[in-house]
């Protein structure tokens, strides 16, 4: 199987990774009249496999699960999850000749196996649908003919996908078709239906293209979302141990630091973030970026090329082959860091002193959103896409954080996300190390040390200009307004 | 004269008063330490006046005791006034074969027993009763009267002052004065006050004390009917320090709901409901089973709920009470295995839960606890239109309006835009039963709705629900793992055995 992305022309490239749209409610008149009647079947009974299948049946639509005979057999936790939930179980022999659409919700690095194994028992004209388009883009699945092929992606795990339904509403979902897979022109219907069932409709659903999800989903996630969230972590919890800053408490700025301080961001955005700080930090904060920036963007270019080229699919789809080596060895250096080996303490941290006191964190935000989104759109990809896989998701990831800290964050994210969250920590720390000779408790840990808070009035207007004109900022006005339409008055 | 600091406390200890043979006041437990200054109110009818009376040795001791009541007590009421009018009538009456009666002049009822006459002519100034005093008592006014009788009883230097409603009928100027001028005395004499809004409370109260008025037994209440027995009044429920403000307002809120006359606020007319078949029960279910595993939690249990057929569910903890309410509104998974009817659908046929979940309001402890979305507590309300916790569709203006009847309803108009998550628990619990009432779903499913709560939320709660049942269209389903909690509207009772 080739790279299906490189085989394409460049013009066709470009074109499949401007596509991202955000759908009015409207386009959703029809609700779930597209699958009504149909057989849905789930592959994989995971955390997003349970959770989809339970919104989808409680929004009236047929779905059961097929499982491998030996998971059958052994009664392993995905059989229990299914059976114990009232589903009807059975094996991909059973069951999938029955489907007229099967949702593939395994992990990616079993999607080869498992649509191998499906495809040839699938009936004719039937769908084959993904959540993540990894299989088709970076492995170059080829799928039959007479098959629909779409992608319906909550942007969110699978717990959140279930509880947002249960309250009446949803999760923004990314839907797209694969078009070289549209026999019958009724992939986008079918995608649509399968999103309402989900709940998504009710928080946004962005049409997007399979090239654009995995290129744009795999760059944000490595990058901003998981490797710099990680990278700061690590950096900023041992600055403050060098500065003397009691152990508990730094542990505690920092687990609860990103989940706090990006909250300002999902209102407000970069802006937002910064103006929660004082006049003087917000300059501090502002400086910081620009440097982390500067010293960053070679990092970022070098992942959003591997991942254009290809090269990092393959070096992974590699170490997947060896048994995942490199991952389970870098999952067990993460568990051994100061950071994760230190209990948050249980001193009272207000919401504001998260911000006075964490202005470093705040910087380290504010530079790996710009410059995914900067790298994101430089490469193609469309800014709409960019705003959702850097700034819109890392309050989301940040929450993992704040439940577990890192273990909880990477137990999350898929093993994709993981390994490039790895790769990314690796480059980063020490490419920062330089930098963080020069850092102090000032900003990370006590806050600034100031007699006054006045600050220059010109230099202010400077910094606030900069930050209100960054490309990041006007596509997330417009896209946080059509959030807000959505929900209204939450 | 020594101020009343030598005053030693007022104890009522499990008291039980009767009033002219027809009124009883049972087991009172009461104290009351000098420099305290308290309020009674309560539901109407609980007897917060005789509770006051009392207090000025008014009525019979049956059992208890009561101890260092002071000889001079002030006592101003609606009761004394209307003795007093009936009294100088009366003189009117034996006089009327003679000469016309003047009857008793004002100056006469004011100085006679005054023991401060340079106070009482103080206050016949302020109250601008000067150009009275020659009046007859009987020629006055109510207002004039109620004001003579408050000079009478302030210029009398009490030990106990007991003022029953004494702001009724003041016009605004004399309400100042009057309020002023306890204010000024509150150093040399406790009071006591019946008052029943809440608003009209000077700032020197420091106590509370609330009657609760018990829901008559209804077989108690045929019996008594055609031979007059003697009418309860209520308990003393509860009595709050001032200083604690939480208390103070559910207080508040409760004596609103139990004085106030404003009913369940009306469905919103463009919210309809699909119509029920009327012949069909409301819920159906047949052998329904619940298992983990091999563990079973319900087995085979049968159960038909009628429309209109009020039921209460008991059983002890791990009896599967919130599993089979689970069944009925399709939150339990299990559902899609079981046989179950409910509102015209044979589950596992192609409906939506949101389809089931229209036609019930639903209140538990879990859903107070998964409510955590940060929003108001109008929103909170309106939410029940959509069954959603949060709103995340667009609210029409009249349903806004409706929200804030119940919002009226439960004394909690001015809160209308506060964050729900900052109320109390019990005030969370009350706006979570108006959220499952606003759209008048043909079955309300209070699952444990006092459970965690104090004794004045649980009557809050309470007092909320018999609102709620005074209404006909909701057939109730009343959870609780307690016997005593009963709504006298309830008579089928479902009880579950733990299984397992």
């Amino acid at each position: 199987m080739a790279n299906y992305f490189n085989t394409l022309p460049l013009r066709e490239q470009l074109a499949q990774l401007a596509k991202c749209r955000f759908m009015y409610s409207s386009e959703f008149a029809d609700g779930v009249d597209a699958l009504k009647g149909k057989k849905m079947v789930v592959i994989g009974c995971g955390a997003q496999g349970l959770n989809q299948g339970l919104n989808l049946r409680d929004s009236g639509l047929d779905v059961s699960y097929a499982l491998r005979p030996e998971a059958i057999a052994q009664k392993r936790q995905s059989w229990k999850n299914a059976s114990e939930n009232g589903f009807v179980v059975g094996t991909y022999e059973e069951l999938i000749p029955t489907a007229d659409i099967v949702l593939n919700l395994t992990p990616d690095k079993q999607h080869t196996a498992v649509v191998n194994a499906v495809m040839p028992l699938m009936k004719e004209g039937a769908c084959l649908s993904y959540s993540h388009g990894f299989n088709i883009v970076e492995e170059g699945m080829q799928v039959r003919d007479d098959l629909t092929v779409i992608m319906v992606a909550p942007k969110c795990p699978g717990s959140e996908v279930r509880a947002e339904y249960v309250r009446g509403f949803g999760v923004p979902t990314l839907i797209a078709v694969h078009e070289a897979n549209d026999p019958k022109g009724e992939g986008l219907a079918l995608a649509k239906a399968y999103a309402v069932g989900t709940g998504g409709h009710k928080a946004g659903v962005l049409m997007s293209s399979f090239i654009a999800e995995v290129k744009s989903d795999l760059m944000g996630e490595q990058t901003i979302l998981c490797g710099m969230l990680q990278t700061g972590s690590i950096l900023c919890f041992d600055k403050m141990i060098e500065e003397g800053i009691e152990p508990g408490y730094a542990s505690k700025l920092i687990q609860y630091g990103w989940e706090n301080i990006t909250e300002a961001l999902k209102y407000g955005g970069v802006t937002n973030m910064l103006d929660r700080l004082s006049n003087p930090a917000k300059i501090k904060a502002f400086d910081l970026a620009e440097e982390l920036k500067d010293i960053m963007r070679p990092l970022y270019n070098k992942h959003q090329d591997d991942i254009m080229s290809g090269h990092f699919s393959r070096t992974m789809m590699e170490d997947w082959a060896n048994d995942d080596a490199n991952l389970l060895k870098w999952r067990a250096d993460t568990a051994e860091t100061n950071f994760e080996k230190t209990p948050a303490s249980d001193v009272e941290i207000s919401e504001q002193e998260f911000f006075d006191n964490g202005i470093l964190m705040v910087a380290m935000v504010k530079a790996g959103v710009e410059l995914a989104f900067e790298t994101m759109t430089a490469a193609g990809i469309i800014a709409e896409s960019a705003y959702y896989e850097s700034l819109h998701e890392t309050p989301l990831i940040a929450n993992t954080i704040a439940r577990k800290k890192l273990y909880e964050m990477n137990a999350t994210i898929s093993d994709t996300a993981e390994y490039g969250c790895y790769l990314y920590n690796h480059a980063c720390v020490p490419l920062l190390a330089d930098f963080m000779k020069g850092i102090k408790s000032d900003v990370i840990g006590k806050g600034l040390d100031l007699d006054d808070n006045g600050v220059d009035n010109a230099r202010l207007i400077d910094v606030n200009d900069a930050l209100r004109a960054h490309p990041v900022e006007a596509v997330g006005a417009v896209l946080r307004g059509h959030m807000a339409d959505m929900k209204k008055i939450v | 004269m020594e101020p009343s600091t030598r005053l030693a406390s007022i104890q009522l200890n499990n008291a039980t008063i009767s009033f002219d043979d027809r009124f009883t006041l049972s087991e009172i437990d009461w104290t009351i330490e000098p420099h305290q200054h308290w309020v009674i109110t309560g539901a109407n009818g609980s007897g917060k006046s005789a509770l006051a009376a009392a207090l000025a040795g008014v009525g019979k001791i049956e059992a208890g005791t009561v101890q260092g009541l002071p000889e001079r007590v002030g006592l101003v009421s609606f009761e004394v006034q209307a003795e007093l009018i009936a009294e100088e009538l009366k003189k009117d009456d034996a006089d009327i074969m003679d000469v016309v009666s003047l009857g008793t002049p004002v100056s006469e009822m004011i100085f006679e027993h005054c023991e401060d006459a340079e106070l009482a002519y103080e206050l016949v100034e302020k109250f601008g009763l000067t150009t009275l005093l020659d009046r007859a008592f009987r020629k006055l006014s109510t207002g004039e009267t109620r004001k003579v009788m408050l000079i009478r009883a302030l210029a009398n230097k009490p030990d106990l002052l007991i003022l029953d409603e004494p702001f009724d009928g003041l016009d605004v100027d004399t309400l100042a004065m009057l309020q002023a001028h306890l204010a000024s005395i509150i150093e040399s004499v406790p009071m006591v006050m019946v008052l029943n809004r809440f608003d009209e409370m000077p700032d020197f109260i420091t106590h509370v004390a609330y009657l609760d008025k018990d829901r008559p037994d209804p077989a108690q209440e045929n019996k008594k009917q055609g031979n007059r027995a003697r009418r309860e009044g209520g308990r003393l429920a509860f009595t709050v320090d001032r200083q604690d403000e939480a208390a103070f307002n559910e207080l508040y809120q409760l004596l609103h709901l139990k004085t106030t006359d404003l009913s369940v606020p009306e469905a919103d007319p463009a919210h309809q409901l699909p119509a029920l078949d009327p012949n069909q029960p409301l819920v159906k279910l047949k052998q329904a089973t619940i298992k983990y595993g091999d563990t079973v939690i319900v087995d085979s249990l049968d159960w038909t709920i009628e429309r209109g057929q009020h039921w209460q569910l008991s059983g002890p903890n791990g009896s599967g009470k919130t599993c089979v309410l689970s069944l009925i509104t399709g939150d339990h998974p299990q559902c899609y295995t079981n046989d179950i009817f409910v509102f015209g659908f044979q589950r596992g046929n192609g409906e939506s839960i949101w389809q089931i979940k229209q036609f019930i309001g639903y209140v538990s402890t879990a859903l107070q606890w998964e409510y955590r979305v940060s929003t108001s507590c109008r929103n909170v309300i309106i939410s029940g239109f959509f069954d959603s916790i949060g709103v995340y569709t667009k609210s029409t203006d009249n349903q806004q309006k409706i929200a804030d009847q119940w919002l009226d309803l439960l004394g909690m108009k001015t809160r209308a835009d506060q964050p729900f998550n900052k109320l109390s628990y019990g005030d969370q619990r009350l706006l979570l039963i108006a959220r499952a009432m606003v759209k008048h779903p043909p079955l309300l499913i209070l699952d444990e709705p006092c459970l965690g709560l104090d004794d004045m939320n649980r009557q809050l709660v309470l007092a909320l629900i018999e609102k709620i049942c005074e209404g006909k269209e909701t057939t109730v389903l009343y959870v609780n793992h307690h016997t005593e909690d009963r709504i006298k509207e309830i008579d089928n009772h479902l009880t579950l055995d733990k299984n397992h």
